[in-house]
């Protein structure tokens, strides 16, 4: 049972759900988190995996007003990232910045750029534009989604449309197409539901119920993967949407997240509540000329399909995020408020 | 001396003969030349021999004794030479004499000779002359007698014309068409000559005779009561008469033809045919079963097929394309035929029937090859044969499974899945035994193509397991709707039924993979070692095979698990989605949702009691250690109640540590086992994955003071049953009480529920159920 010890490991002083890769650190590799606890004090922790990859050191320590239930890190600054928070009673979503001179100071409180408090519902996540430059930001509760222009001098957002996916649809998180700018998932209660951002209009969806994460592919065009409840993961090809492409058995429990590699196209990476991360490769090429064969085969690519089951965890694994700067590096939180990183170097000459 | 004396008395024959012999030639010169190269002058017998220089040579060489001797010798041979010359002129005289007799008595025999051959050419001349006579005087008579006997030809040939009609319709009654033909064919060259000017009614009439003769021939040869060398003669007959007979052969092959719808092996019938095929053999009494009319029927059409070969030597072709033909739609026949389900028995009577047929038109047409033909027929029909009963079987199996209409009551009440189990699992051992059965009567049968194929036949049965066993794993998870996606165009078909099916069938599946592993495959693995020990078995694997329905059996229970925990999940969700727990009022009783839940898992449990077995091993333990369960079970609570009072007390922050703590020291229960093939652990993997669901269900709310209790409430409340229907009672324990640990720490006022409102909410909702259970048996 005892997969991988050779991970790094950080704790966080409370339970956690949500990490996040800071995108706009080309220097060091790091990772954000933030905590989600209801009666203490929340904190959002910087780290930055040490140049020799063996420690995991806190680069800065700050405290957060409430308990975090999404983190996202801003793709071209790396000092301002999102969050969506509760109060216990009301969700609320800001996009913060870490103040300059931070490790000087000795309790550094973080600036809140702006607030995106256009919500009623509860607030799922913040999306921020899939790369480059760009001021645009996505947020979605239960029943809308919104976008936002971000002006970070002026300190404010406004929202630039929004659409309502409808009561019964209780969105619970989504996605930005990476190749397609203007393209959005978001999952539901019993489908994924597609948004061209243009029109501000849904414009497919897959029906497949209780999907609990997306993730398109950063390599491949129109490959999109979810993470279900009870049924695994399933890839898709967003141009035949009926069936899926492949289906990978996921998790003992329910399968929480999933994240495709951005470099390495086809391994996957999923965290699910059996207190586990599953390392999968799922080639599209081994999914497009994937023949009716006998049972036998397909069990034995199914079996092979698993690179690696990382077990070393005492809790459900809900934050997972790959390094975009060491794409073999990801980083994997468990409820429990522990950090751990790991390499897949040993898996890739398998590729 | 004496070889001196001898050498001389050679050469002097030898010049004799020489000296002769140029006497006697006309030209000296020949006889001299060859002389003349040996001689010189002192050659005594050359031509340019000088007699004083011979001396003068003689003189000077020899003395006087020499001379003396040459002397004497040279007398001795002048004297030779003497006697010689006499002799020869004497004869040569005594011939003359003769020859000269000779003359004079020739002469005088001619003389008189003369006169005799004049007599002759006299007597001659006059013989010519009085033959002559005769000639000039009889040559009249001659030529009138000539004439007279040309006339009378003629006269008999006109006659014979004449009498033709009568002479034919004569050979008509006596049906002598041969000598009727001869007539006309002889009378024929005067009739096309004079037809039209003097015999014009004796041609119409022998014509129109002729026209019967060609009808009766044409209607003989039609027949099929005549003998087959009638028939022949009449198709010779009608050559000889110039009736296009192509085209009567032509249309007396149509009628073969036709005739072999009659004699195709209609694929309605077929089993009737077969049946009295077999009653036929089974009693030799009972012959006018269709078979034995289907086999005059051949016979009747091998020997007409035998009488157009001898008739129309040239029309071979046709009859073989015939033959061929009538073998081929055979097979298409069978094919037709076994499109339905066939018994072993049934394909193998028709097959024999066929074969009978083969064999009969095989003897008539050697070489149309038909053996070989049908040969390759019977195979593909044979393999298809093989693989149709296995898909039969298949739909068998499926048709079992699928055959009870399940509805929910039934499952829960009845022993439905248990029937469903026992019905499918006889019909995959009895259909495999069956199958077996019939592919023993085929490989037993020595017929002779069976005998050829039975190799390939081994191999096929083989194959057939194999394939047989793969499609039916690969059935059953579609079935499962397990891999409803696998193949499109299968999904778009099945994923409709798929939908449909009871989550108890896919326990069933998955208990009848594992019979199958366990059950069928050795026991065919078994026999076809026992029975084909002599083929090479590559194509039946039975390991593979195993294998493959092991991880299917693994697999079904696992998405049978999937399916139902997907259901209890559903129910949760609802529980969790719909009230405000941030809002939630004080806890007035249990809540709904764990009648639900328990009602899903009571489901399961009646479903798994019907279809799995009971771990012994487990029972055993439990029944042997109540005692230990019970302190567990203490403990548990006493932790439970630690966890409370800390809570209770406000301190999260450490509560969140000593909640690590526990987990630290209390043993790291595995949630996720292995599923194992038995009651227990079904129901325990179910329990414990619907109560990780609740657990994340309650990580993902925030509760208020009441939530929080209601929850409590609802934990409490499940403790009890939940720990009667699991084996592992320590990971409900530490499952159940990790929810309470998640909804306090996503509870904004931790505050538990006194023990005693928590038993008398608990109390009362069992009488409640009590009450309600009690009502409705009283009501059924």
């Amino acid at each position: 049972m005892q997969g991988g010890s050779s991970g790094i490991g950080y704790g966080l002083k409370y339970q956690a759900r949500c990490i996040s890769d800071v995108k706009a650190d080309t220097d060091y590799t790091s990772f954000l988190t933030g905590t989600l606890s209801l009666k203490e004090e929340n904190e959002v922790h910087l780290l930055r995996l040490s140049s020799g990859g063996s420690e995991l050191i806190c680069e800065g320590l700050f405290s957060h007003p409430n308990e975090i239930w999404d983190l996202a890190s801003c793709p071209f600054d790396q000092r301002i990232f999102s969050t969506v928070f509760s109060t216990g009673e009301a969700f609320g979503a800001a996009i913060w910045q870490i103040p300059e001179l931070y490790g000087q100071l000795n309790s550094p409180q973080l600036e809140r750029v702006a607030s995106l408090d256009a919500h009623v519902g509860k607030i799922n996540c913040v999306l921020w534009w899939p790369s480059g430059r760009c001021d645009k930001l996505i947020s979605m509760d239960e029943q809308n989604i919104y976008l936002w222009s971000l002006d970070c001098s002026n300190k404010s957002a406004e929202v630039l449309s929004k659409d309502s996916a409808g009561m019964l649809h209780s969105l619970s998180g989504g996605a930005w197409d990476p190749h397609d700018v203007n393209a959005v998932a978001a999952t539901g209660e019993s489908s994924v539901q597609f948004w061209d951002l243009r029109t501000m209009k849904k414009v497919n969806s897959i029906e497949r119920a209780h999907v609990r994460g997306v993730d398109y592919n950063p390599k491949r065009e129109h490959i999109l993967i979810t993470a279900e409840d009870e049924s695994g993961i399933h890839v898709w090809d967003l141009r035949k949407a009926k069936t899926p492409v492949q289906e990978l058995p996921g998790h003992t429990h329910w399968t929480w997240a999933v994240k495709c590699n951005p470099e390495y196209d086809g391994l996957i990476l999923s965290a699910g509540t059996d207190s586990a991360v599953n390392l999968w490769y799922a080639s599209a090429s081994s999914t497009n000329d994937k023949p009716p064969e006998s049972p036998v085969g397909s069990t034995r690519q199914r079996v092979n399909l698993l690179l690696n089951s990382y077990t070393d965890y005492e809790d459900s694994v809900y934050g997972l995020a790959w390094s975009s700067r060491e794409p073999w590096v990801f980083a994997s939180l468990s409820y429990d408020g522990r950090v751990v990183i790991e390499s897949v170097k040993p898996f890739l000459p398998k590729l | 001396m004496a070889t001196t004396e001898a050498a001389p008395m050679d050469e002097k024959a030898k010049r004799m003969r020489d000296l002769l012999s140029s006497f006697y030639t006309p030209d000296p010169s020949i006889s001299t030349t060859t002389s003349s190269i040996s001689t010189s002058f002192d050659n005594i017998n050359g031509p340019s021999f000088d007699a004083d220089q011979y001396m003068d040579l003689m003189i000077k060489k020899s003395n006087l004794d020499v001379l003396l001797q040459r002397h004497v010798q040279m007398a001795a041979e002048i004297k030779n030479l003497d006697t010689d010359l006499q002799m020869l002129v004497y004869e040569n005289y005594n011939k003359f004499i003769s020859a000269t007799d000779t003359i004079k008595r020739m002469k005088s025999n001619i003389f008189g000779m003369e006169g005799n051959m004049d007599q002759l050419l006299h007597k001659i001349m006059s013989v010519q002359s009085r033959s002559d006579g005769v000639n000039t005087s009889l040559f009249e008579k001659r030529e009138h007698i000539e004439k007279l006997h040309r006339t009378r030809n003629l006269l008999r040939k006109v006659q014979f014309i004449y009498d033709l009609p009568a002479r034919l319709q004569k050979c008509i009654k006596s049906e002598a068409y041969g000598d009727a033909v001869r007539f006309y064919t002889g009378a024929m060259p005067i009739l096309k000559v004079y037809g039209d000017s003097s015999f014009k009614d004796c041609r119409r009439a022998s014509e129109e005779a002729i026209e019967i003769i060609i009808k009766n021939l044409q209607t003989k040869l039609f027949s099929d009561s005549e003998s087959i060398q009638a028939r022949a003669e009449a198709a010779v007959l009608l050559k000889q008469l110039d009736v296009p007979i192509d085209s009567l052969k032509d249309k007396l092959l149509e009628k073969l033809e036709q005739s072999l719808d009659g004699l195709q092996i209609n694929p309605e019938e077929a089993s009737k045919l077969a049946e009295h095929n077999d009653s036929s053999k089974d009693e030799e009494s009972n012959n006018e079963g269709p078979a034995k009319i289907h086999e005059d029927a051949v016979r009747g059409f091998s020997e007409a097929m035998r009488a157009y070969r001898e008739i129309f030597p040239d029309s071979e072709e046709r009859l073989f394309k015939l033959a061929r033909a009538l073998t081929t739609t055979h097979f298409e026949n069978m094919e037709l035929y076994i499109r339905k389900r066939v018994s072993a028995a049934d394909f193998l009577g028709i097959f024999r029937i066929i074969w009978e047929d083969v064999v009969l038109m095989d003897e008539v047409l050697p070489e149309a090859a038909l053996s070989d033909l049908s040969a390759e027929a019977a195979q593909v029909t044979l393999k298809q044969f093989v693989a149709r009963t296995f898909s039969h079987l298949q739909q068998d199996i499926s048709d079992t499974i699928l055959k009870f209409d399940i509805n929910q009551k039934e499952v829960v009440d009845g022993e439905v899945l248990k029937v469903v189990l026992e019905a499918s699992g006889k019909a995959v051992l009895q259909g495999t035994a069956d199958i077996f059965q019939d592919f023993r009567q085929l490989l037993d049968e020595n017929t002779g193509i069976f005998v050829k194929m039975n190799d390939l036949l081994i191999g096929w049965i083989q194959k057939g397991f194999q394939d047989f066993f793969r499609s039916l794993e690969s059935h059953f998870l579609v079935l499962s709707g397990k891999t409803s996606s696998s193949n499109e165009t299968e999904g778009v078909t099945e994923g409709k039924s798929s939908e449909k099916i009871h989550a108890g069938l896919i326990l069933v599946l998955a208990q009848l993979s594992v019979v199958i592993e366990q059950k069928v495959i050795p026991r065919i693995a078994e026999e076809i070692t026992a029975s084909f020990s002599g083929g090479n078995s590559q194509a039946f694997i039975p390991g593979e095979l195993c294998r493959v329905f092991h991880a299917a059996s693994e697999k079904l229970l696992q998405h049978y698990i999937d399916t139902r925990t997907q259901k209890i999940s559903n129910v949760l969700r609802k529980r969790f989605k719909t009230p405000n727990w941030v809002k939630h009022k004080e806890p007035r009783e249990v809540h709904m949702y764990v009648d639900m839940l328990l009602q899903q898992l009571e489901e399961v449990g009646k479903e798994v009691k019907q279809i799995l077995p009971q771990g012994t091993f487990r029972k055993h333990k439990r029944s042997d250690s109540n005692g230990s369960n019970t302190t567990t079970s203490s403990r548990s609570t006493t932790l439970h109640s630690d966890k409370m009072a800390r809570s209770n007390s406000q301190r999260a922050r450490s509560q969140l540590f000593e909640t690590h703590l526990a987990k630290l020291f209390k043993q790291k229960v595995e949630i996720f086992t292995k599923v194992e093939f038995t009651q227990e652990s079904v129901v325990t993997t179910t329990v414990k994955l619907c109560l990780k669901s609740l657990q994340e269900y309650v990580r993902l709310q925030t509760f208020n003071r009441s939530g929080f209790q209601q929850i409590q409430l609802d934990i409490q409340f499940l403790k009890a049953p939940l720990k009667e229907t699991v084996e592992d009672e320590a990971a409900i324990d530490f499952l159940l009480d990790e929810v309470i640990v998640a909804a306090s720490e996503r509870c904004l006022d931790v505050t538990p529920l006194e023990p005693p409102i928590l038993d008398k909410l608990i109390q009362a909702k069992l009488a409640k159920s009590k009450d309600h259970n009690n009502h409705n048996t009283a009501s059924s």
